[in-house]
């Protein structure tokens, strides 16, 4: 296992879209709203945001693509065909994806630290780590939903940014949503990345009451299991295999013949 | 001479659809054998294969094995070449060594490629070699596991005659030291040269199987190309 693990990591390391969305992205994004805003208080909520759209795009976005790319090369076929168990092979490349999340967090929380003079305790740190970790396994499964749902890169592209986009405009990563319509707000409230913002803003405050944590981090957990059972129930082996809905047709015309 | 059966399928029948891809194929694979099995395109041989080797469920038919984990004593190359987007051939083959629970050192790794003849291509990324070494490399993963029965399907398709002949001269290196080995393919000089006995699929059906002098007797033919274009003329599939 962590064999696989180091060598999946070290292949991130040289994925393009790694590079771009989970390590470029981040630091550029941080570095350039942190000193255009310029702002101690909006700071924090930066720092918060730029974590968890990392999450969203890092481990929704690639893993669809490296899934989808995995499996329409016949990998998972071939895994198979070993003794080794797919939910240990999910395990590990969730793992190194946390890895690698929880190495560009802290690059930018360094950042935060240093350029924009972010203050942090242990305690936050602590739960800013548990809320990564809940965070990477929820918008991992949700990146391998979005491939077993797509049969091409194409498709991928637009099913990941269908997923992800919406939940990025409706929650509160970057600015308030008080003066927002209502059906935002609701529909918001109805996604994990709502949560998973408001778990993190409330762990990165330096003073504040960590006990507002609790309720977002649990229905977190709620949706990451969700989203677990959904990607394990939807997973296709191969690109022949249809995908589930069409798996169900097939199965009503060959019962009706 | 009595020889152990490694594997022994009965009866397997795979339907997508109305379309029946496998009909009661039998099918038995023997100790220290080279099997080739043959047939036209869609005939239903790599979905025999996938019967045979668990990846697919037959709608009806059964497969026994010699062993309890057949999984970790079989090695399989399939028609695509199957790597990890991004990875090295070196990590390819250590990615597919921990999916069989080993942990080789890269002086191990790199003895396995150089049997493949990809020592020089250990560091390029999988997805940029030619077409040959890909196929290589698809059979080194395959044989990582110094495994008891090695499966391969097509394994010269699509490639140059210098690679098709370096993959040949592989396979006949791998019998020679006693391995098993089922291989499916359309060239039927490649199969007379290889193979101990041959099975011909065509229409999802066992049309003939034994050795390739049994055949050509049996049937009075030449060639086994000749026996190969008379055996499934019939097919309505075979292209």
């Amino acid at each position: 296992m962590l064999t696989i693990m180091n060598t999946m990591l070290r292949a991130l390391f040289r994925d393009t879209h790694t590079l771009v969305w989970n390590i470029v992205f981040p630091i550029a994004m941080l570095a350039g709203l942190g000193l255009y805003f310029n702002d101690g208080a909006y700071s924090y909520r930066l720092l918060s945001g730029v974590l968890t759209t990392n999450i969203l795009f890092g481990a929704t976005m690639v893993t669809a693509f490296n899934v989808m790319a995995q499996r329409n090369r016949g990998v998972y076929k071939l895994l198979r065909a070993t003794p080794f168990r797919t939910a240990s092979f999910v395990a590990a490349m969730t793992g190194s994806r946390t890895v690698l999340a929880l190495l560009v967090s802290a690059c930018v929380t360094l950042m935060s630290v240093v350029l924009l003079g972010v203050e942090l305790n242990l305690l936050s740190i602590a739960l800013m780590l548990t809320v990564l970790l809940v965070g990477t396994v929820c918008f991992t499964a949700l990146g391998f939903l979005a491939a077993n749902l797509s049969k091409d890169e194409g498709n991928v592209n637009m099913i990941s940014n269908l997923m992800s986009f919406p939940m990025l405009f409706t929650s509160e990563a970057f600015y308030s949503l008080n003066h927002a319509p209502q059906w935002v707000v609701t529909i918001g409230h109805l996604q994990p990345f709502h949560y998973l913002v408001e778990a993190m803003g409330i762990a990165v405050q330096p003073q504040g009451d960590a006990s507002g944590l609790w309720l977002p981090l649990a229905i977190l957990i709620g949706f990451t299991m969700l989203c677990l059972v959904a990607a394990v129930l939807t997973f296709r082996w191969d690109a022949d295999q249809p995908p589930f809905w069409k798996k169900r047709q097939a199965g009503q015309q060959a019962a009706s013949m | 001479m009595h020889t152990k059966t490694l594997i022994q399928a009965s009866g397997l029948t795979k339907s997508y659809g109305s379309r029946t891809v496998v009909d009661g194929v039998d099918l038995a694979i023997r100790e220290g054998e080279v099997l080739a099995i043959i047939g036209p395109n869609g005939a239903g041989k790599s979905t025999t294969l996938d019967l045979v080797l668990q990846l697919r469920r037959p709608d009806a038919g059964r497969v026994q094995y010699w062993t309890q984990e057949p999984a970790r004593h079989i090695g399989l190359q399939l028609q695509s070449t199957p790597f990890f987007p991004g990875f090295t051939a070196l990590e390819n083959l250590r990615m597919f060594a921990a999916f069989y629970g080993l942990r080789l050192p890269d002086s191990e790794l790199m003895r396995q490629l150089s049997r493949c003849g990809l020592e020089e291509a250990a560091r390029t990324d999988a997805l940029r070699l030619s077409g040959g070494q890909q196929k290589r490399l698809a059979i080194a993963m395959a044989l990582v596991h110094d495994p008891k029965l090695i499966v391969l399907d097509e394994p010269t398709a699509a490639l140059d005659p210098r690679a098709r002949r370096d993959i040949r001269e592989l396979i006949r290196s791998l019998a020679e030291s006693g391995a098993s080995i089922v291989f499916t393919s359309h060239d039927m000089e490649e199969v007379h040269k290889l193979a101990g006995r041959l099975v011909l699929i065509s229409g999802g059906r066992v049309r003939a199987s034994g050795t390739p002098e049994e055949l050509l007797d049996r049937y009075q033919v030449d060639s086994l190309e000749e026996l190969y274009i008379r055996l499934t003329d019939a097919d309505p599939q075979a292209t």
